[in-house]
């Protein structure tokens, strides 16, 4: 009923542009050539992106530091079989490829609605990552999939604490956006979303936020999330390509050979009662953690690059027992070589029925073994903190394998030479 | 409803303040209409201002076939709402109740283009949204008989709103016949409708009370069809790469709704939809549209 504004500016932008001529009017790769309206959407160079572009042994977005903002669109797949199916991948990879690689977008007919939405006209350095995953329930009886799963792939159970919504939980593919602001990522969603109309129906949509560290450093970061905690600082290092191969990608194990190269992507959209936060005393905000909270150090030491020490303090006096930290990582045999990459960003949805803020932590961790992640999670079953979290949404989900050459794509060895 | 008709009168306006004529379909190379600093507002419109005719003789007659389908669907929509609006001053509530969505079809049909007379669109088809609360005594029309007869079980206080359906139709009936209907308008028509189900019927909130959102869908991908169909054979000409996508489109859909028909015309209610069922509908119209689009173009009268 509400008239829609976005609708009105095209129909009018339309009618502006006077009488129409028929069929699209190539006017290649010069995307501001010819046409006076291109830079008001009508064409809009899609602005390159910073790096190496979309090609890549691995996806874009994962190990790279992360953008200041970030979008998750998890999809649900309507293709009747598995032949529609590849050729839905086959389009989303190359409007990917052509988003992140800087390729302009066709000037058509400005009788006929723009290729491009005209968002970021003008915008040269939008600093755009993707990352496309998929769900354990692309592998059902529909595709016929099921003998190429991800051997640890499943729908994300209700674990700790959980309270999850299925309006905000799980999907057949999941795309992760990055970018310097929110426009970036909503620009190459309806890029996306375009293109993929009669295939793709968004299942959920989270948008997200985070400060990434100017300079990177191992050990510390400048990020905090939304409880006032610095986030990342005992992440592994992400430029060790050898503890990346260890820890993050997914190779052999028995897994099906068209895995290589990919990674299980654990999706946590964890709501944090802040209010409630605080009210809470800084001493005990601290031992839920384990850290001192200005500096981010560990209970156990002064500077925030201090490794935690637990071995001789088995009773908890310094750091509780149950303090997050501690838990999710206890720091002995038993957790070396399991340790995950975390991604997170956090988020805001405006309030809730009881006039609460509706704020958190999309936690999403990158690791080669989903069962890291589950392990962590056991030990992290009741600890003290749940009482200010509550997780409401996400998914498990596994992050295809890069693109390296001319003629593949995306999703490609997992959905061709398949009987 | 009022949506769909503000876009169009809005778009019919400014293509007058664009001072855009029509050129019959010829191909131009380049853009006009940079530096027009005008935008417009959609208020104020005669029905006069709705565009021009085309002057490609296939075009117009096309568009005069439209006309006399709409013609045809007024009066059907007439006899049908009076059948409606019979039981409610009967007081027959469970004959009301049976006659609410077929007497909706032909209005669902042609909406777009019944909703370039605003007055009739607000005052036969709103909904309780656009008024202060459901005892707003400006809303009238079907949704608040729906909401008696469904909401209250009753007729009561429904004769007058049954008899002032009749008498806007009337009126309706009486103005669409002056209404200049524009290729542009039905071509934009056409997409609207599509628009319309994706916006409000798939998502049952319609016919919020009666649950027969279904018969509306149909109706609006009927009256879309119809729309396209005129134009078919021009288009086919043109940009057969588009009819094809068209039909399908169309095929796509109604192979989708078919399951939800029963038995003696007319559909199940929106609560028997599968959730399955409705995000492969939404996919299905939303590529439509997509391809919907492209008509004003193709035919030259965007
Ligand atoms: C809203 C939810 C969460 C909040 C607020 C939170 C907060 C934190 C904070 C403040 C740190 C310390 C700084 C750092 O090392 O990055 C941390 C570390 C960590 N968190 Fe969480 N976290 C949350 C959820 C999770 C989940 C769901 C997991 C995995 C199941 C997890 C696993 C870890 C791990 C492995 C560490 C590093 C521990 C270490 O190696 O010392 N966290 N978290």
């Amino acid at each position: 009923m509400s008239s829609s504004a976005g609708r009105r500016g095209s129909l009018s932008r339309r009618a502006f542009l006077g009488t129409a001529a028929v069929g699209a009017v190539a006017v290649g790769g010069a995307a501001a050539g010819g046409i006076a309206v291109a830079t008001s959407g009508g064409g809009g160079a899609a602005p390159a992106a910073p790096g190496r572009g979309f090609r890549g042994e691995h996806q874009l977005g994962v190990l790279e530091q992360p953008a200041p903002h970030g979008l998750l669109a998890a999809f649900t797949c309507v293709d009747p079989d598995r032949e529609t199916l590849a050729r839905t991948f086959r389009e989303l990879s190359d409007e990917l490829e052509g988003l992140l690689s800087g390729r302009p977008a066709a000037a058509l007919d400005p009788a006929l609605p723009p290729a491009d939405n005209g968002v970021l006209d003008e915008v040269t350095d939008p600093g755009l990552m993707a990352t496309l995953s998929v769900g354990a329930s692309l592998f059902d009886d529909r595709y016929g999939l099921a003998a190429r799963k991800p051997r640890e792939l499943v729908t994300m159970p209700f674990l700790a604490n959980d309270r999850l919504d299925p309006r905000r939980s799980h999907g057949d593919l999941l795309l992760v956006l990055q970018g310097k602001e929110p426009d970036v990522c909503l620009h190459a969603l309806r890029r996306v979303m375009r293109r993929t109309r009669a295939n793709l129906v968004l299942h959920w949509l989270q948008d997200a936020f985070t400060r990434p560290d100017a300079k990177p450093r191992v050990g510390q970061t400048q990020s905090r999330n939304l409880l006032g905690f610095k986030d990342g600082t005992a992440n592994p290092d992400a430029g060790d390509a050898e503890l990346m191969r260890r820890l993050v990608w997914t190779a052999g194990g028995g897994e099906p050979a068209w895995t290589a190269g990919g990674t299980y992507q654990a999706v946590r959209v964890v709501r944090m009662l802040v209010e409630r936060w605080d009210r809470a005393g800084l001493t005990e905000q601290e031992a839920l953690i384990g850290r001192h909270k200005g500096s981010g150090a560990p209970l156990s030491g002064t500077a925030e690059s201090e490794a935690p020490r637990y071995d001789d303090d088995p009773d908890g006096e310094r750091t509780p027992l149950d303090a997050h930290i501690r838990l999710a990582n206890p720091r002995d045999a038993s957790t070396r070589g399991t340790e995950l990459l975390r991604r997170g960003f956090s988020y805001s949805r405006g309030i809730d029925g009881a006039g609460l803020l509706d704020q958190g932590l999309a936690f999403i961790s990158y690791q080669s073994r989903l069962a890291h992640f589950l392990a962590a999670t056991d030990r992290l079953r009741g600890e003290p903190l749940e009482e200010y979290l509550l997780p409401e949404g996400g998914g498990f989900f596994f992050v295809l394998p890069g693109v390296t050459r001319d003629g593949d794509h995306l999703g490609r060895s997992l959905l061709t030479g398949m009987p | 409803m009022r949506r769909s008709l503000s876009v169009l009168a809005l778009s019919a306006a400014l293509a007058v303040l664009a001072g855009c004529s029509d050129d019959g379909g010829q191909v131009r190379s380049e853009g006009g209409g940079s530096g027009s600093g005008s935008t417009g507002s959609g208020s104020g419109l005669s029905a006069s201002d709705l565009g021009t005719q085309s002057s490609n003789q296939d075009v117009t007659a096309a568009t005069n076939q439209y006309r006399t389908y709409v013609q045809g669907e007024v009066t059907a929509l007439r006899a049908a709402a009076k059948k409606f609006t019979d039981a409610v001053r009967a007081g027959n509530v469970a004959e009301a109740k049976k006659q609410y969505a077929p007497s909706r079809v032909s209005w669902e049909r042609i909406e777009p283009i019944a909703g370039l007379v605003e007055e009739i669109d607000v005052a036969v088809d709103a909904r309780v949204d656009d008024f202060a609360g459901v005892d707003d005594p400006k809303w009238t029309g079907w949704h608040k008989l729906e909401y008696l007869l469904w909401k209250k079980n009753t007729t009561a206080g429904g004769a007058a709103l049954a008899t002032k359906l009749d008498t806007d139709l009337a009126t309706l009936d009486t103005r669409l016949k002056t209404v200049d209907i524009t290729p542009k308008a039905v071509a934009l028509g056409a997409g609207a409708l599509i628009e319309e189900v994706s916006e409000g019927k798939i998502t049952g909130e319609e016919d919020r009370y009666s649950r027969t959102d279904l018969w509306d869908f149909a109706a609006n991908v009927e009256g879309s069809k119809a729309a396209y169909t005129v134009f078919k054979p021009i288009l086919a000409a043109k940009n057969p790469t588009l009819t094809t996508a068209l039909d399908s489109g169309f095929t796509a859909v109604e192979g989708s709704l078919k399951p939800y028909q029963v038995a003696g015309g007319g559909y199940q209610s929106y609560t028997a939809l599968k959730p399955a069922d409705k995000t492969r509908m939404q996919a299905q119209l939303a590529a439509l549209s997509e391809e919907l689009a492209k008509v004003p173009a193709a035919l030259g009268v965007a």
